[in-house]
């Protein structure tokens, strides 16, 4: 009898790290073909025109860049809580708040200022706005045991509500006075909003912002004692206690600095999209799609960063093919494609912890755990 | 190769109701059983001796139908069986008792016992199982109670279900993996009991061991095994200790009771005075005086679960006294925690290794700089060099320095832990606290583990040990003091004339 049984892999190899999610998005494309054939649709033309929008061209690139700088953001933000075990599931409220700072203070404080100072009246504002919205789940994680995790997810309704009230509901400072008919945000001073690098795309300073994010987060979470306790504490509170490590603060710590970056997602969807409080165009998911980023990545940041770029290339493909004249993609179908991809992604993971093998003896439940033993 | 011949059925006592031969059994990238034969007779112990790894479990699940070998047959009663499964070891009538429990603990012992039985059909008569598992336990000398949860029973009685299980299915051969390692020595006796009333009864057992002592006392025969390889088997009329740590080490072990001789103590290192410690409500530590000097090796002994671990925790400034106080090197140490005790120079080696003593996914490298004062930035590069020198020096069987101490050996991470905790960064500590530093280990992570705190005395440490192995304290400590109760009742100094006497203060006797 032939059997295949998945093996778990004694060492994690380097080529598999670019191996299986390789091969995973190869069978996500004769997945989506098969979608694609089925409803009539050319599947090479569509696919092609996928590629080339995602990554194909400059145009695409730069759709593509500008598309994944918040995803890397709040992709940060989740990855340096799981580094430490946390799960800050509340990004997307940490986003609203960081754009509500942001904006506030760019109205506040950038009218006759130079760019260089009101973008970083933008980004500061925006990592103390999600800081603060991730302070009482922080506290309460340290000094309570609450479980971050509902506790950050209820801290987004409470964001969300906010933003509605400050635009919507009220005449508050952040409402252009002006917009009678629709309420809207008031939009913020020129020196405040990013300038765009390329035509057509929202490729700005925030891109270099988030790079050195990126290497910031490592160079915490990888090179310093308190990323080494962060790692500690995630991995086993027992050995954290014995170790003498001061686990409430660097909880606080840890999580304040997710809050910020997702914060300052916030700031970039103010600075480079929308250039004032927009409710409606603030609800992306950003937030928690960063969660994904991070899981994906397995809270690496160089990894994240990687799949947020993989992810703005699929979000801004779908987007493309829904608008091509010539392959005529219903949003729906383009939905599903991004969806097989990403599925397939995510299912292939298993393939780099563990490897199939195929026996020709019978198998038994037992042997699959065997390599533990 | 014909094996059938060779035996003849229905022949007993002494025909082999279980015979192995040529059994293979790798796994990626170890090969743990190497082309090993094995049989049991009826009616016998037959003991696998053999270090950490050496091969023994792994043989054990072959035996018993949880492994599957690469190569090899397996025959019962002469009958060449296929097991593939430790159901089909059931139905042949092996069953194994693992060294980790395999019990569902929201439930009794009896749906314990009967879990996966296909004789129980869609209902569950209760009253009769539970007598059936009842009656069951009192033939071996397994008093038992039926009704009771997992989660209420204690290490010891968690075993005794299992073995009851492996009875209750009519197995008459039973493979016990290590069923001391959890026991006290009170618990070992009564297993003793249990395991000749089941060879009186005609059942056999295989029994794991690594303990020199206890397998001399309850084998009829042993096979000692050393790195995958059968490397001798010896019938009960020939055993010999040394001989046997010498198969199984493959080099030769020294007595220690010379070697840990006494010498003057100096300045006392570490003091508890008056402490108590109530947790939950419930006194723990009761009016605890205790003084451990520079360069001596005070022992603490008593059975399991009468404040050990508590008082461990309150030395090492992990938990806070209610009363009294704990100074090290004359520092007092309320409020401060670990950490200021390590500034001190404390070393610790707690009880739970991996989970506490190590971080499990952090690398060796990383769980080198766990209990180190850390710079706001860090280089991984020395400490990679440190944990290259510690694997080649303590021979620890890891991959590399970046292997996570989860998939270490019980013995090598034990090696990693006290080689951090005694060696150090070069500087000696002034104070050591050890708790069971060598249980589970084996002969030759044994002598190196007490060698270490041997030295560490010997370089001025005042060195606490706490241990349940009654031998091993006596052979290390200058002076032990046996805590019953939360509370110290006896204090004794070497030469150790009245063991009698220290046996009845750990039983609570006075």
């Amino acid at each position: 009898m032939i059997s295949v049984k998945l093996e778990r892999r004694l060492e994690r190899k380097r080529f598999l790290v670019v191996s299986v999610p390789a091969m995973s998005i190869f069978a996500a494309l004769v997945a989506g073909a098969v979608f694609l054939e089925a409803t009539g649709r050319p599947s090479g033309a569509v696919l092609s025109h996928m590629a080339e929008a995602a990554f194909g061209s400059m145009d695409g690139i730069t759709n593509t860049l500008g598309t994944c700088t918040p995803l890397i953001f709040t992709g940060l933000a989740a990855a340096i809580a799981m580094r430490m075990g946390l799960y800050n599931i509340g990004g997307e409220g940490q986003l609203y708040a960081g754009a509500i700072a942001s904006s506030g203070a760019a109205l506040a404080w950038t009218q006759d200022a130079s760019t260089p100072f009101a973008i970083t009246v933008v980004f500061v504002a925006g990592a103390v706005g999600g800081m603060v919205w991730i302070l009482i789940p922080a506290l309460a994680r340290a000094f309570l045991g609450t479980s971050e995790v509902i506790t950050t997810l209820m801290m987004v309704f409470v964001a969300d509500r906010l933003l509605d009230y400050l635009i919507l509901g009220s005449d508050s400072y952040w409402r252009d006075p002006l917009s009678v008919g629709f309420p809207k945000g008031e939009r913020i001073p020129e020196a405040a909003q990013f300038a765009k690098w390329f035509d057509g795309s929202l490729v700005t300073v925030a891109l270099p912002v988030a790079v050195v994010m990126v290497l910031v987060v490592w160079a915490i979470g990888w090179r310093t004692s308190l990323g080494f306790e962060m790692k500690v504490i995630g991995d086993s509170p027992n050995a954290a206690r014995y170790a003498g490590i001061a686990q409430r603060r660097t909880i606080v710590v840890a999580l304040l600095m997710s809050g910020a970056l997702a914060g300052m997602a916030g700031a970039t969807e103010v600075g480079a999209r929308a250039y004032q409080l927009d409710p409606g165009g603030l609800r992306l998911s950003l937030g928690f799609t960063g969660i994904v980023v991070a899981a994906l990545a397995r809270a690496n940041p160089f990894g994240a960063a990687l799949v947020a770029f993989f992810l703005g290339g699929l979000q801004s493909a779908g987007r493309s093919i829904q608008a091509a004249s010539d392959v005529q993609v219903p949003k729906s179908l383009a939905l599903t494609l991004q969806g097989t991809i990403l599925l397939f992604v995510l299912g292939g993971e298993i393939f780099s912890r563990y490897r199939p093998r195929v026996a020709f003896n019978a198998a038994t439940p037992h042997e699959r755990l065997g390599a533990e033993a | 190769m014909n094996h059938q011949n060779e035996v003849r059925p229905g022949e007993s006592p002494g025909a082999p109701v279980l015979r192995a031969t040529g059994i293979t059994k790798r796994f990626p990238g170890v090969l743990a059983v190497d082309n090993v034969d094995f049989e049991l007779r009826a009616g016998e112990v037959h003991t696998l001796l053999g270090e950490n790894g050496a091969g023994k479990s792994t043989l054990a699940s072959v035996l018993c139908g949880a492994y599957q070998p690469e190569a090899g047959a397996v025959y019962r009663n002469g009958e060449a069986v296929i097991l593939n499964s430790p159901h089909d070891g059931l139905t042949h009538g092996i069953a194994m008792v693992h060294q980790h429990f395999r019990l569902v603990e929201r439930f009794t012992v009896s749906e314990n016992i009967v879990l996966g039985d296909p004789s129980i059909g869609q209902f569950l008569n209760r009253n009769e199982v539970d007598a059936a598992v009842a009656a069951v336990g009192e033939q071996f000398g397994l008093p038992i109670d039926p009704t009771a949860y997992i989660y209420d029973l204690a290490v010891g009685q968690r075993q005794r279900v299992e073995i009851v299980k492996a009875l209750y299915r009519n197995a008459d051969v039973l493979l016990l993996d290590e069923p001391t390692a959890v026991l006290t020595p009170t618990e070992t006796e009564a297993l003793f009991v249990t395991v000749r009333a089941m060879t009186k009864a005609g059942k056999s057992v295989v029994f794991i061991s690594h303990k020199l002592g206890e397998v001399a006392e309850i084998s009829d025969r042993v096979t000692v095994m050393r790195a995958g390889r059968v490397t001798a088997s010896v019938e009960k009329t020939q055993l010999d200790r040394h001989e046997l740590a010498h198969l199984m080490v493959g080099r030769s072990t020294e007595t220690d009771a010379q070697r840990y001789a006494s010498n003057p103590p100096g300045e006392p290192a570490l003091v508890a005075s008056e402490v108590s410690l109530v947790t939950g409500g419930r006194t723990v530590l009761k009016n605890i005086d205790l003084a451990v000097n520079a360069g001596e090796v005070v022992g603490v002994v008593g059975v399991s679960g009468n404040g050990q671990r508590e008082l461990a925790d309150v030395l090492a400034g992990l938990a806070e006294t209610t009363r009294g106080s704990v100074t090290i090197a004359g520092v007092p140490l309320s409020h401060v925690g670990a950490k200021r005790a390590r500034k001190l120079g404390l070393a610790f080696i707690p009880e739970e290794r991996v989970g506490t003593g190590l971080a499990p996914s952090l690398s060796i490298t990383e769980n080198l700089l766990l209990t180190r004062s850390r710079p706001t930035f860090i280089s991984l590069r020395t400490t990679r060099q440190e944990a290259r020198e510690l694997i080649d020096e303590f021979e620890v069987k890891a991959p590399g320095p970046n292997a996570a101490c989860r998939v270490l050996s019980g013995g090598n991470a034990q090696k990693v832990l006290v080689a951090r905790e005694l060696k150090g960064d070069g500087t000696p500590p002034a104070v050591v606290i050890a708790a069971a530093p060598t249980r589970g280990l084996d002969i030759g992570a044994i002598e190196q583990v007490r060698g270490l705190l041997h030295d560490a005395r010997e370089r001025g440490a005042g060195v606490l040990l706490i241990s349940e192995d009654l031998d091993e304290v006596l052979s290390m400590a200058d002076r032990i003091v046996v805590l019953y109760d939360g509370g110290i009742t006896l204090e004794q100094s070497r030469p150790y004339e009245d063991r009698s006497a220290i046996g009845r203060a750990m039983a609570g006797i006075a």
